[in-house]
């Protein structure tokens, strides 16, 4: 315990040498628990999906639509006990980036299914009354300060649905019961924007509850047969098979965040491990008069790793705290598709970890040269 | 029996294939409580014979006794801790640690013993009441001016009490008034403390104030008498 201050007043020696090792290791951990967080986001949207919803799409894409008429077809399907559907409606509210999702359902159909949309009573009976309703996550609610009796309007995003503004009134502010739903997407009567369309009638996808998760793969294939040899062919899958679909349409994300990831980790350990061996070559001397008052190199060896923990591991608390106050879902600027989780403990202890970890690995070197030294040849370099 | 025993300590270094012989087979009795200067020319072996006194250094052949320890065959861990008691060492540049203060600076070496923090300022402040430091505990090496700095070192040096003192070219960097208190202080720490001390000096009148000299020349020894040093 003695020697923490002689740690401390080692990494006081060059102020400008250890903010930079902090500094480094703080962006490092930075970066990876905030990509760790998008990972987090994604794996809780596809884990917390529900295994009795079944999602039917155009064999085609996600973004060819089916006719409403596959609706009776999905609904005769024996297992499945309720439906529902939605249209993305990618409406531009005032700037392209002011960004968000907007979903048109099917409403009554859509709030019983989901009942991770959390509405008080009173406010679903608004939306459900109100053809031009439209119901907001409270977390995007709160990023454009939008209030139950606004008015929001959106210009069209995609030229199916004609050249003129959509206006809603915000009927509720919903809540986020789950990670199915994330809490800053806006949903609107489906009817609404039908009837501006210049090709009524389409559906982007169905979502059919059915009644026994084990039989889901059954009642897929099942619904996909029906629709086979049909111009519009259809593809069903789990919810979580559908979240996966979304995901992958960033391409291999976890790969990409991981390369990305373990680029920061290793650029960081050569730099705070430099910065080291710089600092313990410059001390050669003091080293060699430490080793000569009877200072074991076994000391020395923790004195300089301890340094290099100590401000890994403080650059390490700077990082994760950065990353807990910014990197959440109300502070980010989140998409449809992009659902942000925030830094969970686990995240943080982990970021915490891997900042000890660069600490050790960084100091490992210079510490056994700090401890190897030979104490004639370094106090003769002086003299 | 004598302090220090040194039996035909022989000093060769290494260069890449070249053998160089610094020291050769010297032998020197050191009885406790002497003062004694070592002598002779740039090159001569004076610092390599005292850091092998000092146990930082090892011989190549030949033995090294001091006190009841041979200090030759020691394991590098048991000399460090053989050094942290028994040595003091004093340095021509002070080689205090700049960014520790006087105080910390002295009590460095007690971080290796079991004292605690209460015991460990006592001897400090002793340490440097002895070298009349006692108001400098808070200055930064850089806030002193050299020959503060070297009784700083001083105090750093038997702030544990070890009974052998070692300092090479103490007064090497100093003015002639610095260098005159610090030889007045380790006369003192010679005459009223008991400290052996062996002192390297290039300085005549340095080497005026040890009780015996011993004069290097080309690793071999020329044994001479103070007052044959001054003439
Ligand atoms: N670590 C070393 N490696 C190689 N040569 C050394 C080493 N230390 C000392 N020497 C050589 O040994 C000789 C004596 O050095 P030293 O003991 O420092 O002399 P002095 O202190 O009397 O001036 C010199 O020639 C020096 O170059
Ligand atoms: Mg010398």
């Amino acid at each position: 315990m003695k020697f923490i201050g002689l740690v401390l007043k080692g990494a006081r020696r060059s102020k400008r040498r250890t903010l930079l090792t902090v500094m480094s290791v703080a962006i490092a951990v930075f970066l990876f628990a905030s990509l760790r967080a998008v990972l987090d986001g994604f794996n809780a949207a596809t884990e917390a999906s529900s295994s009795t919803r079944i999602v039917t799409l155009r064999s085609t894409s996600l973004f060819f639509s089916m006719p409403t008429s596959h609706a009776e077809g999905i609904k005769s399907t024996p297992g499945v006990q309720d439906l529902t559907w939605a249209n993305w409606f990618g409406g531009v509210y005032k700037d392209p980036q002011y960004f968000f999702a907007q979903f048109a359902i099917e409403p009554d159909s859509y709030l019983r299914m989901y009942p991770e949309i959390e509405l008080t009573p009173e406010d679903r009976k608004a939306f459900l009354d109100d053809r031009t309703g439209c119901i907001v996550g409270d977390g995007l609610a709160k990023r454009y300060g939008f209030k139950v009796g606004d008015k929001i309007t959106l210009q069209v995003g995609i030229p199916i649905y004609g050249t003129r503004d959509f206006d809603f009134n915000v009927r509720g502010l919903y809540k986020s019961g789950g990670a199915a739903v994330d809490n800053q997407s806006m949903f609107f009567h489906w009817k609404y924007a039908d009837e501006r369309s210049i090709q009524p009638g389409q559906v982007g996808w169905f979502v059919a509850q059915i009644s026994n998760p084990d039989q889901a793969t059954q009642v897929a294939t099942a619904i996909d047969e029906k629709f086979a040899n049909s111009p519009n062919e259809t593809k069903t899958d789990t919810e979580k098979q559908f979240q996966a679909t979304f995901v992958s349409m960033f391409g291999n994300l976890n790969l990409l965040l991981g390369s990305i990831a373990l680029a920061v980790v290793i650029t960081t350990l050569f730099v705070a491990g430099n910065t080291m061996a710089m600092s313990v070559r410059e001390r050669t001397t003091e080293i060699a008069v430490m080793r000569t008052l009877g200072f074991p190199s076994s000391t020395i060896f923790l004195l300089v790793a301890g340094e290099g923990l100590m401000m890994a591991i403080v650059g390490g608390i700077i990082g994760v705290s950065l990353a807990r106050l910014i990197v959440t879902p109300d502070l980010m600027q989140a998409g449809a598709f992009i659902p942000v989780f925030g830094v969970n403990n686990a995240n943080a202890v982990m970021a915490l970890l891997l900042s000890a970890g660069i600490g050790i690995f960084a100091g490992l070197i210079p510490a056994t040269m700090a401890s190897r030294l030979k104490i004639v040849d370094a106090l003769r370099r002086v003299a | 029996m004598a302090l220090i025993e040194l039996r035909d300590v022989t000093k060769t270094y290494k260069r890449d294939a070249i053998e160089i012989p610094v020291l050769d087979r010297v032998s020197i009795d050191v009885p406790e409580g002497e003062y004694l200067g070592l002598m002779g020319p740039s090159g001569s072996g004076k610092s390599t014979l005292l850091n092998l006194l000092a146990g930082i250094d090892r011989p190549t052949r030949g033995s090294i006794r001091v006190g009841d320890t041979e200090t030759s065959s020691l394991s590098e861990r048991a000399l460090a801790g053989w050094r942290a008691r028994n040595v003091g060492f004093i340095f021509q540049l002070y080689n205090l640690i700049p960014v520790l203060t006087a105080f910390e600076n002295v009590e460095l070496p007690l971080l290796l013993t079991n004292l605690s923090k209460t015991q460990r300022r006592d001897h400090v402040m002793t340490a440097l009441g002895i070298v009349a430091l006692s108001d400098r505990e808070k200055h930064y090496p850089r806030q002193l001016s050299g020959g503060q700095e070297q009784r700083v070192a001083i105090a750093r040096a038997i702030v544990t009490d070890p009974r052998l003192l070692l300092a090479d070219e103490p007064t090497g960097d100093l003015d002639a008034k610095s260098a005159g208190e610090v030889l007045t202080l380790l006369q003192r720490l010679n005459k009223e403390y008991k400290k052996t001390i062996v002192m390297v000096t290039h300085d005549p009148h340095a080497a005026e104030r040890a009780t015996r000299v011993l004069h290097l020349e080309k690793g071999t020894l020329v044994e001479q008498t103070p007052a044959a040093v001054g003439g």
